[in-house]
């Protein structure tokens, strides 16, 4: 499939998550200012245009009309297109998709994308009324239900159709954290994880634990985006947007259909790797987003690296480790990083330059990387969003 | 004053004629049936009531009734972090449950036990609630269990 001229995604950078005592406003900066340290050639006066992923806003940080004002905060003065994507769980991916289709299409020449999510608020109440806005807010959020029992009925229907263990789930979260454990930027850098320890924490909706669920994270990240014949002005190593792909089917639970069968994440991969021209078996890592413990698993299977039914397997086999057939989130993942809604797709992006640069610690290098994928689903997995990467040299 | 209006809810009530055109499914849900729209064209069934068909895109629906009992698919339980005014509730059980009858797999709170005390294709009763502000809203009882801390 041609998709425009080519796009190369050329450097990036993250603040450091986690619950911080920082503002929406001061984590853009945070955003901004590691961003330009990262990119030592990127001029603000040669940016033309600003996408920004931030997924609620309003209600974490009583702001709207968001973009202006990250643009303000990191100094750019966009002439091209300056916009806010929201798209919940996938707003950051959703903005470098929508810089990518700028770029690809000619309307734009270099793009910051930045995502950014502040949720921890003095009234963690306040923050859930936030997540079941996520959902068909009158007629499922008002039933007091946001991710976790979602995601949680996902799971106990995967247990009682394929014999899906707790073990199994833990196996994500420990694999997860311990990539973190090389992560500075990670919400749980300095927090280790054992199996026996997760099995061991509360059940928060069941048959899922704490450790099964990602975080309520504050936090920013931002990335650049060229058009391909710019891109050796920034680096010697582009990292080349080859395919993408999204798909969105329905939004009431009522019409989710099989809760283990992610036909959209299904489509979506076709889509991504058939304009990458490429199998999933050929990707060296991916960045899948494992929300909850059971997200990581089915992705597995959606994404066809093993037969349906088979996740929980595939990661005992550690098939997912480094050694393994692809590497799943070695950058320690939603689970060990933490979710800032916004955030969290573009800094799966940074982690793939990082990781195509070799630029991160041994204990999370993938080997030689070649292709990357970069998944987000949003909202109760009705939305996948993906992309797909290619290392230049 | 105190607020008691679960927030998940819309701030403002919109379940009257003069905000919104599926009133009657709440004055069919005050008298204790369950209801929605079906496509007079195509036969659809939509949830929730819908004003016009996403399948054929008419304006042509009609109100059909819904059977009162369904058997769970999956289920399970918000232990923490319920949303603003929905605190005290917890735990808060919820569920899918296809419901008998008719081609539809409902979502809602289940009341009457807790999630230890039920089981996949365990049988749930849909029921009108009432919520604060002369509003009501369903959700789904089992029998047998022990009480659930709730507003049952
Ligand atoms: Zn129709």
């Amino acid at each position: 499939m041609s998709t425009g001229r080519p796009v190369a995604l050329v450097g990036g950078a993250s603040t450091v998550w986690g619950v911080r005592a920082a503002t929406w406003s001061e984590l853009v900066q945070e955003a901004g200012a590691r961003l330009f340290a990262a990119v030592p050639g990127l001029a603000a006066a040669d940016v033309d245009s600003l996408f920004v992923g931030a997924a609620e806003p309003e209600r974490f940080a009583f702001q709207s009309h968001v973009a202006p004002l990250a643009a303000e905060l990191l100094g750019l003065a966009p002439h091209r297109i300056v916009q806010r994507t929201e798209l919940a769980c996938a707003s950051g991916q959703s903005a470098i998709r929508s810089a990518y289709a700028a770029i690809a299409a000619g309307l734009s020449e270099v793009a910051v994308v930045l995502g950014v999510e502040k949720m921890n608020l003095p009234s963690m109440a306040e923050a859930n009324t936030s997540m079941a806005c996520v959902m068909d807010r009158p007629w499922d959020g008002a039933h007091g239900a946001t991710a976790p029992p979602f995601f949680a009925m996902v799971a106990q229907r995967h247990m009682l159709e394929y014999g899906t263990t707790p073990e199994q789930l833990a196996g994500v979260s420990v694999k997860n954290h311990r990539f973190a454990n090389s992560n500075p930027d990670a919400q749980f850098y300095e927090k280790k994880f054992s199996r026996e320890k997760l099995l061991g924490l509360p059940l928060v909706a069941p048959p899922l634990r704490l450790g099964d669920c990602s975080s309520m994270t504050d936090g920013a990240a931002a990335v650049v985006l060229v058009a391909g014949e710019k891109a050796r002005q920034y680096t010697d190593t582009p990292a080349w947007v080859r395919g993408s792909g999204q798909h969105a089917s329905w939004h009431n639970l009522a019409n989710s259909g099989s809760l283990t069968d992610w036909v959209g994440m299904r489509s979506a991969a076709r889509e991504a790797l058939g304009s990458a021209g490429i199998t999933a078996q050929q990707l060296d890592f991916a960045e899948l987003h494992d929300c909850f413990t059971i997200s990581e698993l089915i992705e597995y299977e959606m994404l066809g690296l093993c037969p349906r039914g088979q996740g929980g397997r595939y990661l005992e086999e550690g098939q997912t480790e480094i050694g393994g057939d692809v590497v799943v989130n070695p950058r320690g993942g939603l689970l060990g990083c933490g979710h800032p809604l916004g955030a969290t797709g573009v800094a799966q992006a940074v982690e793939v330059y990082r990781q195509f640069t070799h630029s991160v610690p041994p204990a999370r290098q993938v080997p030689d990387p070649e292709w990357a994928l970069v998944h987000n689903l949003s909202g109760s997995a009705n939305v996948h969003s993906m992309m797909v990467y290619q290392r230049g040299s | 004053m105190k607020r008691t209006t679960p927030t998940a809810f819309d701030f403002f009530p919109q379940e009257e004629s003069q905000q919104t055109r599926v009133s009657r499914f709440f004055e069919e849900l005050r008298a204790g049936r369950l209801s929605t729209t079906r496509c007079r064209k195509d036969g659809a069934l939509l949830w929730p009531p819908r004003v016009a068909c996403p399948r054929c895109h008419g304006e042509d629906l009609e109100w059909v009734e819904l059977p009162l009992t369904g058997r769970l698919y999956a289920f399970s339980a918000v232990l923490v972090g319920a949303p603003l005014g929905m605190e005290q509730d917890l735990p808060i059980t919820v569920g899918l449950a296809d419901l008998e009858g008719a081609p539809l797999r409902l979502f809602g709170r289940i009341v009457g036990a807790g999630w230890e005390r039920l089981s996949v294709g365990q049988r749930v009763r849909v029921e009108p609630f009432a919520v604060p502000d002369e509003r009501v809203f369903y959700r789904f009882r089992v029998d047998g269990g022990l009480a659930e801390n709730s507003s049952a």
